[in-house]
């Protein structure tokens, strides 16, 4: 029987949300287990309340008449009871374990979208079925009614408080949304209001009502500015939703290439936007992935440099003000410096300087092609390099680093904004265009003059900080038209692993702008990632630093004159 | 005629929302449902809240249990009629035999349906306020 068809199937989603966070924590216990089996150490403390979890999950699945789950967690809770009356079976155990808790995961998180057939659930457990039989008949059974009667006496209520008053609410996060374009809104009006104000402020002195509704403004920004706080409050959710895939991931893949590979998290309370989460994701799994296969030696390997047989990759975030640091760190070979250096000169992207700085080398592990040796073509077959990782990371208004000492490890920093639903930025203009760049690529900004500008190799370069950097035309690169020499400054942006000039005709000053997403129907203009509306009224597109990059070279040197 | 007041004890919020799903429609809508989330706090409400005229009380649950629970109002002999339905699942027979023992008016198992949930509720003859089994 479907959910659909359940007398209480319009409760699917509290089912997944109450069960989808518990089934993450079996699978969690079961992965320790597993450790604990491979150890030797029986892990008693954890199978009890493993199979009150299971016994719960059976429960509400059987509730929403969701027949396979409940199997599935039947079945799984009987192969903990048999386990904690047989523990000689354990240490054989573990990985059927951890499978069929992982299918108990993935299996209720398609609960609403996909409900399952059945047919995953009875070939696992039919496999369960046969491993208690061919263990039956070469151990005696043994009974332990004591453990059996046991039960579970502690778990966490989470969200209720103590005087069983509800403390949180899931709230659809569409609504959200739209809470937070109302208030987009409300600061567009207020932008403009504080124009007008500005406007008004000759007649302050003499007009009373000028000054009180000065005052009555400056209030309604200050109140707006907790509301805005508040408001991106309810966007953020625990990075641990995405940590928590992890600990899968890495011992799936290190069973693989056979290593024994240790996974330690923390900092899974640090709080970021929700956008910025599900975004996140993707790239966090590179960087884990190359960590296991590339950044980890063979065993053989590890033995000969006499580092433990276990290796470790720590993920780890903190907030940082209003930033949140997220480190994916291994204890591997580390990085090669002159293997970066080479292919970077044979690519033709080293610094231009003559012996660079450990920092500069490693940033340009991030450029395209540059992930060393064979790492593009075997992760996962998917032919992702680190520059995918640095754009996405880019794109979601973060900052990437990496550091390593040759032979102990490396560690990828990611530095997050809280939340990308507000976009601290440099406004510009070109010609009579308004542009928002984001504060966080911007490094600097140059007065420009004419003669500043230096033809290289057909390309536009400017003196920056003592090293040449490319510039471009945003008039060129926008399709605006107007003079590269006749700009008057230069923004120094930060790209993956040089700086770029971008030249505009002037700067408007920092604004922290709401960010709208373009109508698909508009397509998406080159070097444009979305639009805001400033205080009067009119739009100003968000420009993709990024992309502009992109667009670079060509459009200058096609500029030349 | 007041509407009448049921407990629902069970860690689960689910259950909590599934029971309320029964709870606020039809021939019972307007009644009242107490939350408790484990035993300890569901005795503490039993004790404070004595227009509850039925109790719906699941046997796993943390920090004192159905049975626990059911333990205790025979020891404080607090309102010994009011009736008290065991939520169990179907692989717990002992405990349902134990419940009863203990004091329980009537078990019912899970997966149980709304139309289950009511005949015991029209036979305990809680849905009109008046507490007490017949």
């Amino acid at each position: 029987m479907s959910a659909q068809e359940n007398p209480f199937g319009d409760l699917i989603r509290e089912y997944v949300a109450e069960c989808l966070p518990l089934a993450e924590a079996v699978l969690e216990r079961c992965l320790r287990l597993e450790r604990f089996w491979d150890h030797g150490e029986p892990g008693d403390e954890l199978l009890l309340p493993l199979k009150g979890e299971l016994h719960t999950l059976k429960g509400n699945s059987a509730m929403m008449g969701l027949t396979a789950l409940q199997g599935l967690a039947h079945g799984l809770e009987d192969l903990c009871g048999k386990l904690t009356l047989q523990p000689q079976l354990r240490a054989s155990a573990g990985s059927l374990l951890v499978r069929g808790a992982g299918l108990l995961v993935d299996l209720i998180r398609e609960a609403e979208t996909a409900p399952a057939t059945g047919s995953e659930a009875d070939s696992y457990l039919a496999e369960a079925r046969q491993f208690l039989e061919s263990s039956e008949t070469i151990t005696e059974r043994r009974t332990d009614d004591r453990r059996t009667t046991q039960r579970r006496t502690t778990r966490d209520v989470g969200e209720i408080g103590r005087d069983g008053a509800i403390t949180t609410l899931r709230v659809d996060s569409a609504r959200l949304d739209s809470l937070l374009e109302a208030f987009g809104e409300v600061m567009i009006a207020q932008a403009g209001m504080r124009e007008t104000m500005r406007a008004l402020a000759p007649w302050r002195r003499s007009v009373g009502e000028v000054a009180n509704l000065e005052l009555s403004s400056l209030a309604l920004e200050k109140t707006l500015k907790r509301l805005e706080g508040a408001l991106m409050q309810t966007r953020l959710v625990p990075i641990a939703s995405v940590f928590g895939r992890f600990n899968r991931l890495v011992r799936d893949l290190a069973q693989d290439r056979e290593k024994k590979v240790r996974l330690e998290v923390a900092g899974g309370e640090t709080r970021l936007d929700k956008t910025v989460i599900d975004r996140l994701s993707e790239p966090l799994v590179h960087l884990v992935t190359n960590a296991v296969i590339h950044g980890i030696e063979s065993a053989a390997e590890r033995a000969q440099s006499g580092k433990p047989p276990e290796a470790r990759i720590t993920l780890a975030a903190r907030q940082q003000s209003d930033r949140v640091l997220l480190t994916v760190e291994d204890d591997g070979r580390g990085l090669d410096p002159d293997r970066i250096l080479m292919k970077a000169r044979a690519l033709g992207v080293a610094p231009t300087s003559e012996s660079p700085s450990l920092e500069e080398i490693y940033a340009l592990a991030f450029l395209p092609g540059l992930s060393t040796e064979d790492q593009v073509s075997s992760l996962s077959g998917r032919g992702v390099g680190l520059d995918v990782v640095a754009r996405s990371i880019r794109a979601l208004g973060g900052m990437v680093q990496v550091t390593s000492q040759p032979g102990r490890g490396t560690t990828f920093v990611l530095r997050l904004p809280l939340t990308v639903a507000v976009l601290p930025s440099l406004l510009v203009s070109v010609g009579q265009e308004r542009y928002a760049l984001p504060l966080s690529d911007v490094a600097e900004t140059v007065r420009m003059a004419p003669d500043m500008i230096h033809e290289v190799a057909k390309r536009g370069m400017v003196l920056w900080r003592g090293a040449v950097i490319p510039v471009s035309d945003a008039g060129q690169v926008l399709g605006l038209g107007g003079q590269p020499r006749g700009r008057r400054y230069c923004v120094v942006l930060r790209s993956a692993a040089r700086h770029r000039g971008l030249l505009v005709d002037r700067l408007l000053g920092h604004e922290e702008v709401v960010v709208k997403a373009l109508d698909p129907v508009l397509g998406r203009p080159p070097g444009v990632s979305a639009a805001t509306i400033l205080g009067d009224g009119k739009v100003a597109c968000i420009l993709d630093t990024v992309r502009l990059a992109d667009l670079h070279g060509a459009e200058l040197s096609a500029s030349r004159h | 005629m007041t509407p009448p007041t049921f407990l629902v004890v069970d860690d689960s919020k689910l259950h909590h929302q599934m029971y309320g799903l029964v709870f606020n429609k039809g021939e019972l809508s307007g009644s009242r449902v107490i939350h408790a989330y484990n035993g300890r706090e569901g005795f503490a409400l039993y004790s404070t809240h004595p227009e509850i005229v039925m109790v719906f009380l699941d046997l796993n649950m943390p920090e004192m249990n159905g049975l626990e629970f059911l333990a205790k109002r025979r020891e404080t002999g607090l309102r010994p009629e009011t009736p008290i339905v065991l939520v169990t699942t179907e692989d717990s027979p002992d405990d349902e035999a134990r419940g009863l023992a203990a004091g329980a008016w009537a078990y019912l198992r899970k997966p149980f349906t709304p139309a289950q949930l009511l005949a015991l509720v029209a036979k305990a003859g809680a849905g009109n306020g008046a507490p007490g089994a017949r």
